[in-house]
Formats: structure tokens, sequence, C-alpha cells
């Protein structure tokens, strides 16, 4: 008995070791990036100091911004790709969970062609999805803006999510949703409380794969934009040219800490997992 | 899912939609008279927005704020990063631009495909400010369709702490020692006429036959080339990767800038000189608003900003005498004068050109 | 007899749908009809037609562009694209599994926390990203200051530009793809069928082979699509970590958009690309989606 238990936390205590090892790997770039934004040259690849010079900046840039003195494109394309995001977000998760729901409920001869379907958003190369979304807006009249971005990154987002609940759903017990219905559920009912709960842990995967390939998408949007709706990534892409600017790893650090900070203080978000 | 945050991200959702609702396009009157009709005697009236698509980084936001306080015209700066992408966009019916920012061998083409709008010179008299020896160039000989932003060569920069060896061209650039230490750009065009001109032929002669002589001479540089780099070819230098290679005078610029170890010198053999201008693609909405747009950037003032930017070549004479001695001394912004060939368009060659170079590529 | 033999059949739930489902289906199938089928359409016309000076298509039927896809360059080259998608996914699975395995075991109040601040960091830009590892594993940078300093190497390693950074740079951007859908499997485990195979002296290795992996399959599949398919199309950290010195099937088709102005040519290696996939993929999936 205690040997089967310390075998067990062993395998534990290693996993968690490698987990660790993991997410330093993850951060590393991060982390670099949070020295950076104190480097007090103009352009972020050469180190010249420290200085505070530039979260000083972004902060005026940040104030003249939301008081309406000075419009920051910087600011604003960061507001708009988080707007974006969590609207992508939304509708993919809807889209992409109901897909999966769907495509696992029934059974039909075009099955299997529809799944390819869903698939094909994800090995289109971006360029051939943008200019043809952009091809396809134009001879339907949509003109381009934050509707076409918002339209183009669900198409792509979708996939990932439904993808994710697919898996979840995969080896379901069957008599999960039988014996609500048992209870006196209707249908409508066993899916939203029973179903739906259970296939949560996949959804907050494939909503955060959603959120995260919409916030950092560039060519796809390139294309189906309008004059006035920049993204972020749009922003930085240009900025390369003339050398990326330490504010970039200001902005960025800035986004991290803040959204670290939220994600580790925020209460257990639902206790919908089981 | 909570059923009121949903409800109220459907509503943000149709806000935004609502957000873009066209734009007030509608030009006025009348939208810009053509070349050919005789300008009218009352002063054509701009739209009220300005659609501009330009390289990213290349209008300073100070010239964009000052032109919209000086004429109530609001301006949408869209940017792309290549020619290419620029163009892509463009004919794949994107949203209507006022002004594009092609490069001279990208005008030729328009022009030739009839998608650019005449410009009518009595909107923009700045015009005089520009160099004549950049007027009546091949791309636009009668200077009717565009208004040179900035021009620059494309040159060797070697970092003189690490190789002490004279450089004067091409061939000894690409040289069996300098292995692993070269940054080259990253287009297909510009190499294929690098060897051209190394080849002692002119580098818009592209043929097949050309193309196959220069073959062998490419093969060898593709295999010696650490970097290939059309973006931010100063970063391998500035991280120490590289010690020489081929670039852009503005990349070279900003490399002086931060250290006058990095020379630059132009190829012996041959170098090329290109022109980034603006012109108005024949769909612009807002003709008359582009067109007070290029007349405001050729003050020398607003045009000193550009370059205080951007250290490219500035085309604009009135300018160029309210710079510093230092911007003028740079030598890649202002390299010694000389005859040279600017890129002409090549048409469908083009697709073999790609080929050739991704080819030697992909035989590594 | 495999310890799963014993559990439930899947496919009970699934049944012919009625006009009902049909209905509820009609959003899914209408934005794919849309958005999906609608563009790719449109560049399977281009591909089969001809170019112009510029590049763009002229509407005149010809299969030479389909023939130019054959040529042994581009063949080459997408080997080498699905070689290094297949690298990355391997390597992904390894080094991703564990940790998708530790956060569905972690208490249930830390879990989502987990997730998310796996993902944090690609919320960054990629260019920003990617310009970090470059100056992390540039010849002056820190990675090879710190080895020098430890005495572990006499001369700084060439990492960035080669084919090593590349694979690095591509791990790490899709790392998380791998190990959230692999979560949403590990999560639903029964602790009691882990516990049981112990208790019926099972070691890890033999637990994991004959219990949990073929538990989390659906996951691990899930993981493998998710990372291999995208990365079959990647050209960006090429261009950026190698140095653009070998071409992906990405390069080439964004090429043909760019600088080669070629259209139609750029449509037919995309729709190869797509039809090469989608006929794998209908091949090896069984008329029965739930048995993935």
């Amino acid at each position: 008995m205690a040997k089967k238990l310390s075998g067990m936390r062993l395998v534990n205590l290693l996993l968690g070791g490698w987990s660790g090892l993991v997410f330093l790997f993850l951060y590393i770039p991060i982390i670099l990036l949070i020295v950076y934004s104190f480097n007090s040259s103009k352009m972020a690849i050469v180190w010249e100091g420290f200085s505070f010079k530039w979260y000083t900046a972004l902060g005026h840039e940040i104030a003249d911004h939301v008081s309406g003195t000075k419009r920051s494109p910087l600011v604003e394309s960061a507001i708009n790709s988080v707007i974006i995001a969590s609207i992508v977000t939304v509708f993919s998760v809807i889209l992409g969970t109901a897909g999966a729901w769907l495509l696992y409920r029934y059974k039909f001869p075009a099955l299997r062609s529809i799944t390819t379907l869903v698939y094909i958003p994800m090995i289109i190369p971006e360029i051939i999805m943008g200019i043809s979304l952009l091809i396809f807006f134009k001879s339907v009249s949509l003109t381009l803006g934050f509707t076409t971005v918002i339209i183009s990154h669900i198409t792509f987002c979708f996939p990932f999510v439904l993808i994710a609940v697919q898996a979840r759903l995969a080896g379901v017990d069957p008599a999960l949703e039988e014996a609500a219905m048992d209870l006196g559920a209707t249908p409508m009912k066993a899916l939203f409380l029973v179903m739906v709960p259970y296939m949560m842990p996949a959804i907050i995967s494939g909503g955060l794969m959603a959120f995260t390939l919409s916030l950092d998408e560039v060519i796809v949007t390139y294309f189906t934009r309008g004059p006035t709706s920049e993204t972020l990534p749009l922003r930085v892409y240009g900025l390369a040219k003339v050398g990326l600017s330490p504010i970039l790893n200001t902005i960025s650090a800035v986004f991290i800490a803040v959204t670290v900070a939220l994600t580790v203080a925020a209460e257990s978000v639902k206790g919908l997992n089981k | 899912m909570n059923r009121r945050l949903f409800g109220l991200i459907f509503l943000l959702g149709i806000v935004f939609g609502c957000k873009d609702k066209p734009a007030p396009t509608a030009a006025s009157a009348s939208p810009g008279p053509s070349g050919s009709g005789a300008p009218t005697a009352e002063k054509p009236k701009p739209g009220k927005e300005l659609n501009l698509f330009a390289w990213s980084e290349y209008v300073p936001q100070e010239v964009v704020d000052g032109f919209s306080k000086e004429t109530g015209i609001k301006v949408n700066y869209e940017t792309y990063a290549s020619n290419e992408e620029m163009l892509s966009k463009l004919l794949a019916g994107g949203t209507n631009y006022d002004l594009i920012q092609p490069s001279e061998y990208v005008i030729e083409a328009l022009v030739k495909q009839k998608k650019l709008a005449p410009i009518d010179w009595s909107l923009v008299p700045n015009f005089k400010n520009i160099d004549p020896k950049l007027k009546g160039l091949p791309h636009d000989p009668e200077n009717k369709f565009s208004v040179p932003w900035m021009t620059g060569t494309v040159g060797i920069v070697v970092n003189t702490d690490k190789i002490k060896d004279p450089i004067k061209g091409y061939k000894d650039v690409f040289q069996k020692k300098y292995k692993g230490r070269i940054v080259s750009l990253n287009d297909s065009r510009e190499m294929v006429a690098w060897a051209l001109e190394a080849s002692g032929l002119k580098s818009n002669d592209i043929t097949t036959e050309n193309l196959a002589k220069v073959k062998p001479m490419l093969a060898e540089w593709v295999k010696l080339v650490k970097v290939f780099d059309s973006d931010s070819p100063k970063t391998a230098f500035l991280n120490g990767d590289v010690d020489i290679g081929v670039v852009w005078s503005g990349e070279a610029a900003l490399l002086y800038q931060n250290n006058k170890k990095f020379a630059y010198i132009l190829p012996e053999e041959g170098a090329h000189l290109f022109i980034d201008s603006l012109a108005i693609p024949d769909s612009a909405p807002n003709k008359v608003g582009a067109m007070m747009f290029m007349d405001y950037i050729l003050k020398p003032e607003v045009s000193k900003l550009i370059s205080e930017k951007f250290p490219y070549t500035n085309p604009n004479l009135e300018a160029r005498k309210l710079l510093t001695p230092e911007q003028l001394a740079n030598p890649a912004s202002y390299p010694p004068a000389g005859e040279r060939e600017t890129f002409r368009d090549i048409g469908k060659i083009s697709s073999e050109v790609d080929k050739l170079v991704t080819d030697l590529k992909a035989s590594n | 007899m495999t310890p799963t033999a014993g559990l439930p059949d899947t496919q009970g739930a699934q049944r012919a749908p009625g006009l009902r489902g049909w209905l509820l289906m009609a959003p899914l199938l209408a934005w794919l009809g849309a958005f999906v089928v609608a563009p790719t359409l449109i560049m399977l016309v281009y591909s089969f037609c001809d170019r112009d000076e510029l590049g763009q298509v002229v509407f005149t039927f010809s299969w030479s562009n389909y023939a130019r896809v054959f040529d042994p360059t581009y063949l080459k080259i997408l080997l080498k694209s699905v070689y290094y998608a297949a690298i990355t996914t391997a390597i992904c699975l390894v080094v991703g599994y564990p940790v998708a395995y530790w956060v569905g075991r972690a208490p249930e109040r830390v879990r989502n926390k987990l997730l998310a601040l796996i993902m944090i960091p690609f919320w960054t830009s990629f260019l920003i990203r990617t310009y970090a590892w470059m100056t992390i594993l540039k010849s002056e940078g820190p990675l090879n200051s710190l080895l020098l300093y430890l005495g572990m190497i006499s001369t700084p390693l060439d990492i960035l530009y080669t084919p090593t950074a590349v694979v690095i740079g591509l791990v790490y951007s899709y790392l998380p793809f791998m190990i959230l859908p692999i979560y949403g499997s590990v999560e639903k485990l029964d602790n009691a069928l882990v516990e049981a195979a112990f208790d019926l002296g099972a070691g890890p290795v033999r637990a994991f082979s004959n219990v949990i992996a073929p538990l989390t399959r659906p996951g691990i599949v899930a993981g493998v699509m998710l990372v291999f398919i995208p990365a079959i199309g990647m050209f960006a950290i090429t261009d950026l970590m190698g140095g653009a010195r070998v071409p992906m099937i990405g390069n080439v088709i964004q090429n043909q958009f760019g600088q080669a102005r070629d259209w139609p040519f750029g449509a037919a290696l995309g729709m190869t690309v797509l039809l090469l996939f989608a006929a794998t993929f209908w091949l090896t999936t069984k008329k029965d989606p739930s048995a993935t």
C-alpha cells in the first residue's frame, strides 16, 4: 500500500517537475521581453541601458488616448484586437461546441464530408484564405471592416473548438444523458445541465485556443480589414521595418502582467468542471 | 454560459458591426478633374476622409496629423510591408484606397494596366521642389501619375571592425571566406539583378537565357548566405550574426546612425536606384483629397519630418536644405551621385525569377 | 482482454437527424457553405485559369498550373514541410502530454488558471516573441553567454538560422495546441481506473500504455491534428528563425501571390495541399466518427 502511494507520489512529483520546466520554456521569451522593455535604446534588439522611459511614454500615450487628447494608433489597435478576439471567441465557442455536439449526436451519409470541411480552414494557407475571403466579400458587397475581420477569424477559430470538444465527447457514456432524461429532464435541459458541463473543460480549452489565434492573426486580417480596423499584430508587423521599438515590449509586458495577475487572483470561475 | 453575458457580447458584436457602415467616402461634387480636361475655375472640394495605403512607418504620425489639422480631412492610414502585398490586396478588390505608395516598377505595371489616375498638377504646385533628375523616368515618363516619396539604392554594408579587406562589388561580398557571415535581401528579383550586374549584363535584361547564364553564380551565392531578410536586415548586423551583406540604403543608414563602423558601398558592377512614390488608384473615391495630401508632403518642412524618421534619400531639394549636416553626411542616405538604372516592370517572367531562386534555396 | 473492454459502447447515442436535426445544424452548415466552401471554390476556379501581366487571373481553362505542381522542386519542398510538421508534432506530443496530464490531475480550482497561464505567453505578438527567441539564441545572446560562462562550451553555439532554431520555434509556437486538447481527455479520467491499475500491480509504464493512453486517445489525436495540420503551412518561423534559407510550401504559395505574380499557380498549389489532406483524412476516417 505504502509502495503504491509513494510510487504515485513520485510520478506526480516528476510530472510536476517536468511541467515546471515546460512552463519555464514557455515563459523564457516573455522574461526576455520584459527585461528588454526597460531598454533605453530605441531599437528593441540592441541593449543600451536600463530605463523606465518606455513605461512613461506608454503611460502618457494611454492617458492621452483615453482622455481623448491625442489618438494613439498603438493603443487603439490593442483595444481593437482584444475586442475582436473576445467576440470571435464567443461565436467560435458557440459554433464549435454546437457543431461538435450535433456531429456526435447525428449520423448521416454526409457526416464525413462535413467533418472534412471543418478541417479546411486549418489546412488552407492563410494567404489563400485571405484573398479568397476578400474576393468573396467583394462579390457579396460586404464592406470591409470589423465585421469582415470577425467573420474571417471565426471561420478559422471555430474548428479548433469543435475538434477539442469532439475529442471530449468521444467515449462519453450515453448513460449520462439517458439518466438525466429518466429523471424527468427534457432533452434541452439534459443538454444544458448535463452535457454542457461535461464538455466544459474542452470548451474552455477550445475557447482559449480561439482567443489566442484571433489575437495574433495577421495575414487574413490584413486582407479583410477596413481602413479603420487595425489590430495590434498588424501594427507590430509594420514596425519591424524601422526596427521594433521597445515600446512594443512594454505594451506586451504590461498586457502579460495584467492577464497573469487577473488569472492568478481570480476566484475559481466555475464549479462546472464536474 | 451566462446568458446575460452572452447577450451583452452579442450586442457588442452588432454595435461594432454597425461601426463600419460605409464611411462617407462620397467624394464631393467633382472628385478631381482628369488630366485631359481643362482645370475648373473653382477649386474642387475634397471628400471628408482619405484612405492612405502605404508602407508601414513610412508616413510619420506627425505628417498625418498635420495634414488632418490643416485640411480637416480625416486620414485612415492602412499599411503593408511590401509592394506585392499592396498589389494583391488592391487587385483582389480591397477598400477603395485614395493613395498608394508603389515602387517604380509597380507603377509601370499599374500604368500599363490603366489602374492609376492622372494627377492634376494645378492642385500639387509643390511638385516643383522635386529633383529634376527624378522626373521623366521610364516608369512615368510624362510625370502624369506619381509623386516621388523617397528614393534609395541597394548596396553593400560592411562591418569594418570585422572585415578589413576592401570591398568594391558583389563579387567581393559573395566570397567563400565570408560563408555564413552574409546577409542578403530576401528578394529573388534583387538577387537576380545583382547577379546580372556582376556578370556584366543589365539588371533589367531578364530573359530565360540570361537567367540560365547567372544560375551557377547565384547557386554559389545562395550557399554562402546566412540570413535572407528583406524586412529588417539590420537586425542580423546588430546581433553580430553577420558582417557583410547587400541591403536597402535605408537599413544601411540606420546602421550607420547606430555605429559608424557600418560602411556603405555601392557596388562597382552597377547599383540600381529605387523610387517609392505616391500614386492615386483609378478607383479612388477622394482624388482631390489625395492630391492635396501630395502637395502637403511636398512642403519642405513636412518632407524633412519624413527624412528624420526614415533616412532614405529625400527627393525634395528644398527639404534637403533643411536637413542637418550629420544627416546629409550619412553615406547611405546621400551616396555619391551617379547614373543609375531603376527597375522596369518585367511582367510574367517574374515567376521564372521566383522559381530560380526557390530552386536554388531548396537544393541546399 | 484490455481493461477498457468493459466500458460502454458509445455508438448508441447516434441517430439519423430528423427535420429538427437539420434545422439545428443549419447555422453550422450555412457558415461552412458561405465562408469555407465558397471561398475555396473561388480558389479552385482560379487554379484552372491563366494569368495576366500583373499576375491576376484570366478566365481561360488550363491544366498547366497543376502540371507545374508536380515539378520535383515543389514536391521536395512539400515533403520537407510535412517532415518539419511531423517532427514538431512528435516533440510537442512527448513534451506536452505530461503537462496535460499533470494539469488534468491538479486540484480543480487551479486547472483553468494553469491552462490560461499556458496560453498567456501567446497573447503577445508573434513577431515580438520570435524576435525574443532570436535574441536569446543568437551567437552573442544569453544562452550562449550562459553556456560559455558555465564552461560547457568554448565557442558560441551556432543555433540561430539553423534547422534547430526552426524546430525550437515551431515546438514553442504549437505546444499549447497539443497540451490543451489532451487536457480535455485527461481531465475526465476516472481516478479509480488509474488506481485500480496500480492496485493490480502495474508499474507506471504499463499503467500508462494499457490504461491511460487508450483512454486519452481522442485527446491525443485531436492534439496531433491541431498541431500537424497548421504546421504544414507555416513559413514565418523558417523565415525568421531559419533566416529564410529553406523555403517551405507556405513560402512558395505566398510568393505566387507576391513577387512571382502567378495567382493561378498559387491557387493550384494551395488546392493540391488541401486535396491531399482531404483525401488522406477521408480515407483514414471511418464512417463512424465517434471512433476517431
